[in-house]
């Protein structure tokens, strides 16, 4: 920063040279505090990540895409979204075209991925106009993985089509259950058979589907979960997600449990369901690769693996988190005050976890763990710079000797006894 | 030319808590011009912060007026007392200053617990008492059943009863004018043998200690000698003079006055409230009846969360019995709780006060432990052993008899709430002494009742099963023989030091329960069962068992999602930082009072 410029800038503030000065210096700092203006030495000025350029090439290969807009907020939703509010839409597209200017020269892309909210909700039209908006900054390798969500009411024959011209590989399904009473306890605004036409309509046009499926449902029984499984398992789809209830503050489910009115099905329950998940599906030719992540050989999710194997991504929209490394940038999550903010030309920044090579090597840690391959201890030294052991190796060692993890010297896993209770040893892992 | 004792009132002001005992004390200091209307800070005599906020007196405080009557000048002497029964040995050598004292009634609440309490410990050192009832300008006054409560509870004459508002300023100056006429001024002779009495001190970081006097014989001039009786030791009078309420030095103080010296002494706790004041020499006068040392009644366990804040705490506590000479703290060591001290208190109240202070000027995270009664025990080798810390409990060969601290507790209640009362000191082991009805619709009950339990939820309890409308106050009696045991409370097999508690015989196996159930609601499951037991000596009277995590897995973890979980796990990871270890089982500092709050067992 220039202090003479500060300094004057106060003196004259009241003029317009003042102001126009006083900006511009705002967003010089914010530029250098941030590091995204410029592409290049944002992303590339670590040589100690860019040691190891098969995973870091100079810049981000993969991109994500926030869409706020759903019909109906589902009771136990904490994301970025907006209900309602489809009026908002076209300042978002704006919002989003502006935010694209920080990316100076296109970028290749090799996963590309709308999430949302619901980013089915935009309709066919309003799919191809976002899509528009994206190909002049993100381009696509020739063989990307591009993933929509979507609502299982949204996928119609229009939208399909839509997708397929827009060079869409993947749609990801919130259909959460194949069960009318499931679907009713977590407030969703469609019934079964909406997510066996929508799966049916996706296959049929040659889409990869993922289903996301909700188990631990306020009243669901272990059987529930059980005929889920199949139900899913006979779809035909080539991934699923399967995620237990989480009991987020602020949400409706939340104040409803507080109330009493809502209870969370027992402790031991949830660990039967998600144990249930992992046989079935795996029995069913899924492989399990990260904690709610099953996919049949060859169908995981690139994108996702990216996050895990912590490259960078690039990302936009209200609460999108981009990543360069070793510094987390998250846009504000107010879906109103970050278009607001971005077309007002100002900063929509709404957190920053910034990390040091210590801090970037222990999260990947965590996240490494996550993911049923596990660590290995040359790979993960060739991308953090870390030592596995020196890091942690007598806190996994306590762990192996408590039946949480496997280790053969070479590999570290945790054990299906270690997943389960995982959040309970990142504190040992975690600095502050 | 010195002040004849005939132109002096010395009084007190005495009523129940929220009465209106400070905006009364204001409202007499504006109408005496002592202080003006805008420089009155609301409550001026409860000038500590925390006085304010609670709305209680804490530190008796004396303040000089001046008040022309029928032509003459007078010297109004309002020294102010506490009020709590925690304080009650202050109170009566503040009472003991003066030779009348105003009782100060609600015109809505009427005569409570504190009311009786206060106006007999006034009634007995012989005061003349001037009965107001205030806040008679209340939409719910009722003015005429509490002149009949004080005709029956204190046998005083309606008509003698004046009836003001201190916050409208209705009935002040007759107030201001029967101060003057009905309380009888000061004997004492002012050429006689020194002889004063210490009633209050205060630390003040230039001066020094503050010592508070009242002049009962003779004349006290600055530069003069002086000795207190208590430590023998003599001082010069660097500067004498009375509160204006702030200092105003004077050349000498007279038989009958009040105020305060200043001796160069640098430590509060060589003043002695109750000490005696008088020349160096054997010429000097006799002691002073009735000095009574500090008693602390209430004892708990303080740890710094950190244990290299140890230093810390102790500076911090040093610093609050600088000010405060009743607080008393030694050091003690704890298996579960490292390095801590052991710290005394004249009651609960006493107890929160200095724990709050100690929060606020601080900045300490403290574990507290909960607190317990002092015991005595008469070992078979014939000691007494007093007992601050039920860790000191020896053997039970070794105890010939085991006493506690009993209270004669009155309790004023509305009729219809007779039952309830009765019913939880019933449960509460107590001595059923009498009822007293004070009107056709309140009634006081007596009891003889164990400190341990008045200290435990009692007034809490007290409050709920009458609404608010109950109020308690209680005198020490003694001690007394009981059959009591140490509780011990085991986590994961091993015994936990800081959660032993002493209780009766009878009571150790709800207590141990209770305890056990409350704990396994305050300690988080672990990745192993935890069990949570009671036991005396080596018999388990009751267990509970933590299960171990089954599931605590984070579903989602994309893009942002780490940050997010990131900072809960730090925040985990903070809490889990300031918990107690006991083998491998995390106990969280607020488990420590849990032996206290068993308040949903019992009804």
């Amino acid at each position: 920063m220039e202090p003479a410029l500060a300094a004057s800038g106060g003196m004259d503030a009241e003029s317009e040279a003042g102001i126009e000065r006083t900006q511009a210096w705002r967003a010089e700092v914010s530029v250098r505090r941030y590091g995204t203006g410029n592409p290049e030495p944002g992303w590339a000025s670590r040589p100690e990540l860019l040691a190891y350029s098969d995973f870091m090439p100079g810049s981000p290969r993969h991109a994500y895409v926030h869409v706020p807009f759903c019909r109906h907020r589902c009771g136990y939703c904490d994301f970025t979204l907006v209900a309602g509010r489809d009026d908002l839409i076209d300042r978002y597209f704006e919002a989003v075209a502006r935010e694209l200017e920080r990316v100076r020269q296109p970028l290749e892309t090799d996963t590309l991925y709308l999430g949302g909210g619901t980013p089915s909700h935009l309709g066919p039209d309003g799919l191809r106009r976002l899509f528009g908006l994206l190909s002049t900054k993100l381009g696509r390798a020739a063989d990307a993985e591009v993933t929509v969500e979507a609502n299982p009411l949204d996928v119609t024959a229009e939208f399909v089509a839509a997708a397929t011209e827009c060079g869409v590989t993947r749609v990801s399904l919130g259909g959460q259950s194949l069960d009318a009473a499931t679907l009713r306890a977590l407030d969703r605004d469609h019934v079964p058979a909406h997510v066996r036409a929508a799966v049916a309509r996706l296959l049929d046009a040659g889409l990869v589907v993922n289903l996301d499926l909700m188990t631990a449902a306020p009243g669901q029984a272990l059987a529930a979960v059980e005929a889920d499984l199949a139900a899913a398992v006979a779809l035909g789809v080539q991934h699923v997600s399967v995620y237990c209830l989480t009991w987020e503050q602020g949400t409706a489910f939340e104040t409803a449990r507080r109330r009493g009115d809502l209870r969370p099905v027992d402790e031991t329950l949830e660990g039967a369901m998600f144990e249930l998940a992992i046989d079935r599906l795996e029995a069913a030719g899924y492989e399990h690769y990260e904690v709610s992540n099953f996919g049949r050989p060859g169908y995981r999710c690139r994108h996702n693996e990216a996050y895990w194997d912590c490259r960078p991504w690039e990302a936009f929209g209200p609460g999108a988190a981009r990543f360069d490394g070793r510094t987390r940038i998250t846009n504000h999550r107010s879906a109103t005050t970050w278009i607001t903010k971005m077309l007002a030309g100002e900063d929509a920044t709404g957190d920053i976890d910034e990390m040091t090579a210590e801090q970037a090597a222990r999260e990947r840690l965590v996240v490494g763990l996550r993911r049923r391959a596990g660590i290995d201890r040359a790979v993960f030294l060739a991308a953090s710079g870390y030592e596995f052991n020196q890091l942690v190796g007598s806190t996994v060692a306590g762990w192996a000797a408590a039946g949480l993890a496997t280790d053969d010297g070479v590999t570290v896993r945790l054990t299906r006894a270690g997943l389960l209770v995982s959040d309970s040893l990142w504190a040992d892992v975690l600095t502050t | 030319m010195p002040i004849d004792c005939r132109h002096i009132r010395n009084f007190s002001i005495i009523a129940h808590i929220d009465h209106g005992k400070s905006t009364l004390a204001d409202r007499l200091l504006e109408h005496t011009g002592t202080v003006e209307k805008r420089q009155l800070k609301e409550q001026m005599l409860d000038d500590m912060e925390l006085e304010r906020q609670r709305g209680i007196t804490i530190k008796a405080r004396a303040v000089r007026m001046e008040y022309r009557h029928e032509g003459e000048l007078y010297e109004l002497n309002l020294i102010d007392t506490p009020g709590h029964v925690d304080f009650h040995y202050e109170v009566s050598r503040s009472l003991a200053c003066c030779e009348g004292a105003v009782l100060l009634v609600d015109a809505f609440q009427g005569v409570e617990a504190q009311t009786m309490a206060n106006a007999y410990a006034a009634i007995n050192t012989d005061l003349t008492i001037v009965p107001v009832i205030n806040k008679i300008d209340l939409t719910y006054a009722r003015v005429d059943e509490v002149l009949v409560e004080m005709e029956q509870s204190l046998g005083i004459e309606p008509d003698d009863v004046i009836k003001a508002s201190a916050k409208a300023g209705i009935g002040i100056d007759t107030l201001l004018a029967a101060i003057v006429e009905r309380i009888p001024p000061p004997q004492g002779d002012p050429n006689a043998t020194l002889r004063a009495m210490v009633f209050d001190s205060h630390y003040d970081s230039y001066r020094g200690a503050i010592t508070y006097i009242r002049i009962l014989d003779g004349t006290v001039r600055k530069g003069q000698k002086i000795r207190f009786l208590r430590t023998g030791v003599s001082h010069e009078v660097i500067e004498l003079g009375q509160f204006v309420p702030q200092r105003r030095g004077c050349e000498e103080l007279v038989a009958g006055q009040v105020g305060y010296l200043v001796c160069n002494i640098k430590d509060v706790k060589q003043v002695h409230i109750g000490d005696t004041v008088t020349i160096p020499g054997d010429q000097g006068a006799a002691a002073l009846p009735g000095y009574k040392p500090p008693q602390r009644m209430v004892y708990c366990g303080l740890y710094p969360s950190e244990g290299e804040n140890f230093e810390e705490l102790r500076d911090a506590l040093e610093k609050l019995a600088i000010n405060d000479p009743s607080f008393e703290y030694a050091p003690e060591s704890s298996e579960a709780l490292g390095f801590g001290f052991r710290c005394g208190f004249l009651g609960l109240l006493h107890m929160e006060i200095i724990q709050q202070r100690l929060e606020k000027e601080s900045d300490l995270d403290l574990v507290q432990t909960a607190p317990n009664v002092t015991y005595q025990i008469l070992t078979t080798a014939g000691e007494t052993l007093e007992i601050t810390n039920p860790q000191d409990v020896p053997e039970s060969g070794e105890i010939e008899e085991f006493r506690q601290p009993i209270v004669r507790t009155n309790f004023i209640v509305p009729a219809e709430y007779i039952g309830p009362v009765m019913q939880l000191c019933t449960d509460r082991r107590a001595t059923y002494l009498k009822t007293e009805y004070l009107s056709p619709t309140r009634a006081v009950l007596s009891f003889d009742l164990p400190l341990a339990e008045v200290i435990y939820d009692l007034h809490d309890k007290l409050k709920s099963v009458t609404k608010g409308y109950g109020t308690m106050d209680y005198e020490m009696l003694g001690y007394f023989p009981a059959d009591l045991v140490r509780l011990d409370i085991l986590v994961g097999g091993k015994k936990v030091d800081a959660l032993s508690i002493i209780c009766d015989r009878r009571d150790a196996d709800r207590r141990g329960r209770a305890i056990v159930k409350k704990l396994r609601g305050e300690i988080d499951r672990h990745m192993f069962e935890v069990a949570l037991q009671a036991a005396i000596g080596t018999r388990i009277i009751a267990r509970e068992t933590i299960s171990a995590l089954r599931k605590n897995v984070t579903a989602k973890c994309y893009g942002g999602d780490i940050s997010r979980k990131k900072k809960l796990w730090a925040k985990q990871k903070e809490g889990k930082k300031r918990m107690k270890s006991i083998g491998s089982v995390d106990i969280p500092q607020k488990a420590f009072m849990a032996v206290l709050d068993t308040g949903t067992d019992r009804q």
